[in-house]
């Protein structure tokens, strides 16, 4: 017994082991650069903490990852495909941005709330379409949500050039937002903001719901067995929709933590890989809420040490894309290589005779 | 028969695994020229797997085999047929929209004449009595013929050893008649046949020897002249079994369920359900037989509201139910045992607990606001696991760790704990071995004696004919009769089965 369950915390470690082959990676693509890789991530750890201000900027960098990783992780309980957070975030940063400035007015205490509640709805609503069409016309999730980013950045292009554009009409971005909208930082002085409390907080809420809510339990029972489901009386077409709409609304969030928490503004194409970045987040976390938080620090203090490695080095910064690829397709064989270890491990302890429940 | 000396098959210390189980451990096996041997064991026992070997599916871990005394390897299923293996699937192999004659020339080596191979398919049909019109399109041949279609594309590639995987489990009384004639026929030619079964009565009327399998292991190899039903049963089950067959109903009440008139049409546009009615009383089963197709699923979706019928209507209690929503059914009383646990029975990678709340998610007893009420879940699985003794480490085990036995268990348990008044079960004992078939025979009957009206919908003839009060036949979508237990006469429930009306009072 205490035999087995040591190996599976060998298992359970399966994410660390293609972290770490996925670096060992990137540095043989260093190699190539004739770079030497050992310096290049020494270099790259003590950047990423060296001080109190990137130590900080990591969880920065985190706060928006962590739910773009959610967005995606709370739809895949479900079994549904969400390729459309990056779309999300921008609805969710433009209607954060549009009540920002319309409603500068007010005092922060009322304008931050309605800024973050109005990125929330935002994204959701957009997000919910795709549910829609889902349950409507039996559509494919996710080329619908995909295509819907490209409808969303027209969306942003179209704002930012024309109603949304600066006072000064130089630049494909907005005005920088009232003061009263930003969002604090919790250590003065650096990027680390209040929203990476409120993104912790949404990872808990998505723990929540879909283990301890009536509603988690049909999403997951839709996930996992859809006949089985429809048997049971849930109403899946229903699910697909709210699911939709609790994932988009994450990216939506995320989109607030961009504008009020770090730009202060919505520039044209800003942060373009964040969606993507949040699908490999989700797969490298299991799409388990703890586990996106965990890959999530792990992207931003990657993004952060990257940075300044290529701002200080003759690196190209390409290679933290390189590095941030090859974790994610690491991971993805993993849980290939996982499943024939249990299976060979389960043959062996049958080939010995042992019960196997 | 008695002078089988030389052996076709023998398989030698077969072993194979898969995920989590020993399917074949060392397994032996003879098979004689001229001979029948009925490879006998419960569901799970690893009569498929091994067969499967033979035929070139799958590889085994360990172990020879040898045909005609010589070892052979056997890397698909084309190898077995150059060495004149020929397999029957349980599930059949035929390109439904395709004639007999395509179907019987694919894979066939060469350029063949289609009217040549038809002619062939006829003369092989006269000599063994299993005449088809080889232009028919394999889609509107009944699952009969079918079958014939299956025997003819192995005879025509000259088989010389058959397997036969559970070849009754969708024929008629009649039809497994013919098809034991035909087997007669074939061994006579001194070819060789292996019936796979799990049916005592059919082993001891087509087989000329036995061998039988438990839990991946064989158990022993007798002549059929030294085997009986009684001994036979035991080595399957490894202890003695008392089956239980149904009592009369004693305390019949009001009707319960009344089906009026009800049509179901398919999304293909067939009638799969044509103005069925019949009633349940408390305290009653009906078991409804009938060749599996005929309209049996759809019967059970629809009086669970997941069909929507086009015509009639469905009474509980008096109050009409039809066309409601699921939950709308539940919440009135009404439990299901669905034919397939895995598919929609249960959440395999939930927990005990959870599947046992599978239908409860919304219930007011397990929840507390819009928050999952934990403790009760688990008390409820608690409770409910002792009571059914269902076998699990524990209530948050994951459904799928649990065997078949237990697997129905949950949800015969869950289902029961929902049908204050009415329980459809279809098929409730798929896939078990006897104990636990027992087990649910045993719990069918209790719950009618408590006065529940129960709906049994099986193919299995027997079962119907142990536990109902009443049975009616279903033929495409119809009742053709409905019998009193008394009055049951298992020739006339065959015909009908087959859709051939007796002369008899209507």
């Amino acid at each position: 017994m205490s035999k087995r369950s040591d190996q599976s915390i060998w298992l359970a470690l399966t994410p660390l082991y293609s972290v770490i082959l996925g670096l060992v990676a990137s540095g043989l693509m260093m190699l190539l650069l004739k770079q030497n890789p050992i310096e290049a991530f020494a270099l790259l750890f003590r950047y990423a903490f060296r001080d109190i201000y990137n130590i900080a900027d990591i969880f920065a960098k985190a706060t928006p990852l962590i739910l773009t990783g959610l967005a995606f992780g709370f739809a895949f309980r479900a079994t549904l495909f969400n390729i459309g957070a990056q779309g999300q975030f921008y609805m969710g940063a433009i209607a954060a941005v549009v009540v920002a400035l319309r409603l500068g007015f007010l005092p922060a205490i009322l304008l931050l709330p309605l800024c973050l509640i109005s990125s929330v709805v935002m994204g959701a609503a957009w997000g919910s379409i795709v549910g829609i069409c889902k349950s409507k016309f039996n559509a494919n999730e996710f080329l619908i949500s995909m295509m819907s980013n490209y409808v969303a950045i027209a969306i942003m292009n179209f704002l930012v050039r024309g109603p949304l554009k600066e006072a000064k009409g130089e630049y494909p971005q907005t005005d920088v937002i009232p003061e009263a909208a930003w969002i604090h930082s919790l250590i003065p002085g650096t990027r680390f903001h209040w929203g990476f409390i409120v993104a912790l907080a949404a990872a808990l809420l998505a723990y929540v719901i879909l283990w301890r809510t009536s509603l988690g339990f049909k999403i997951r029972v839709v996930g996992m067995n859809r006949s089985a489901a429809r048997y049971a009386g849930i109403d899946e077409k229903k699910i697909f929709v709210i699911v939709f709409a609790i994932s988009a609304g994450f990216a939506g969030l995320a989109g607030f933590m961009e504008v009020n928490g770090i730009q202060h503004m919505v520039v044209q194409g800003f942060n373009p890989m964040l969606g993507s970045e949040g699908i490999g987040i989700a797969i490298l976390g299991n799409a388990h809420p703890l586990g996106i938080v965990l890959s999530g620090l792990l992207f931003g203090a990657l993004k952060v040490g990257g940075n300044l490695l290529t701002q200080t080095t003759t690196i190209p910064s390409s290679i933290i894309g390189i590095m941030e690829g090859f974790v994610m397709l690491f991971v993805v064989l993993s849980y290939f290589v996982q499943n024939k270890v249990i299976l060979a491990q389960r043959k062996k302890s049958l080939a010995k005779g042992e019960d196997v429940a | 028969m008695s002078n089988v000396n030389e052996t076709a098959v023998e398989l030698r210390g077969i072993r194979k695994c898969f995920s989590g189980i020993v399917a074949n451990d060392r397994i032996d096996l003879e098979v004689g020229k001229g001979e029948v041997l009925a490879l006998l064991g419960e569901n799970g026992a690893g009569k498929t797997t091994l067969m499967r070997i033979l035929y070139g599916m799958y590889r085994a871990d360990e172990g020879d085999i040898l045909i005609d005394g010589k070892p052979v390897t056997i890397d698909s299923p084309y190898d077995a047929m150059n060495l004149g293996i020929g397999m029957i699937h349980q599930h059949f192999t035929l390109v439904p929209v395709h004639t007999v004659v395509e179907n019987v020339m694919l894979g066939l080596d060469g350029p063949y004449d289609p009217e040549r191979v038809a002619e062939e398919i006829k003369a092989l049909g006269k000599r063994y009595g299993l005449e088809v019109d080889p232009y028919a399109t394999v889609r509107l041949l009944p699952v009969g013929m079918q079958q014939r279609v299956e025997i003819l594309k192995a005879l025509i590639r000259k088989a010389r050893i058959l397997i036969m995987d559970e070849p009754t489990a969708v024929l008629t009384p009649q039809e497994t008649d013919r098809l034991f004639d035909f087997i007669r026929e074939f061994r006579a030619g001194g070819n060789s046949v292996i019936f796979i079964t799990h049916k005592l009565n059919e082993v001891m009327s087509i087989a000329d020897r036995i061998t039988v399998l438990r839990a991946g292991r064989t158990v022993g190899s007798i002549p059929k002249l030294e085997a009986s039903e009684t001994t036979l049963a035991r080595m399957m089950v490894g202890r003695d079994l008392e089956l239980t067959t149904g009592h009369p109903a004693k305390n019949v009440g009001d009707v319960v369920l009344d089906v009026d008139n009800i049509s179901v049409v398919s999304s293909r546009g067939n009638r799969v359900i044509d103005g069925l009615s019949f009633q349940i009383r408390q305290g009653e089963i009906l078991g409804i037989a009938g060749v599996s197709g005929n309209g049996q699923e759809e019967l059970a979706e629809v009086l669970c509201g997941l069909k929507k019928a086009e015509e009639g209507d469905i009474r509980i209690s008096g109050k009409s139910i039809v066309n409601c929503d699921p939950l709308t059914i539940i919440a009135e009383g009404v439990g299901y045992i669905p034919s397939d646990r895995q598919k929609e029975g249960l959440v395999l990678d939930m927990t005990v607990a959870e599947n046992l709340v599978l239908k409860g998610s919304s219930d007011a007893e397990f929840t507390r606001g819009c928050f999952l009420d934990m403790t009760t879940i688990e008390e409820n699985a608690d409770r409910q696991v002792h009571e059914f003794s269902i076998k699990t480490p524990s209530v948050s085990t994951k459904a799928k760790a649990l065997s078949g036995g237990n697997q129905q268990k949950v949800v015969v348990a869950r289902e029961i704990a929902i049908a204050s008044k009415l329980l459809v079960a279809v098929q409730p004992t798929r896939g078990l071995d006897l104990g636990a078939t027992d087990y649910v025979h045993r719990v069918l009957l209790r719950e009618r004696d408590k006065g529940k009206a129960v709906l049994l919908i099986s193919t299995e003839l027997s079962e119907i004919m142990n536990l109902s009060d009443r049975i009616g036949v279903i033929y495409r979508g119809s009742l053709l009769k409905v019998f009193t237990r008394e009055n049951a006469d298992i020739g006339e429930i065959g015909l009908l089965m087959t859709g051939i009306r007796g002369e008899s009072n209507e």
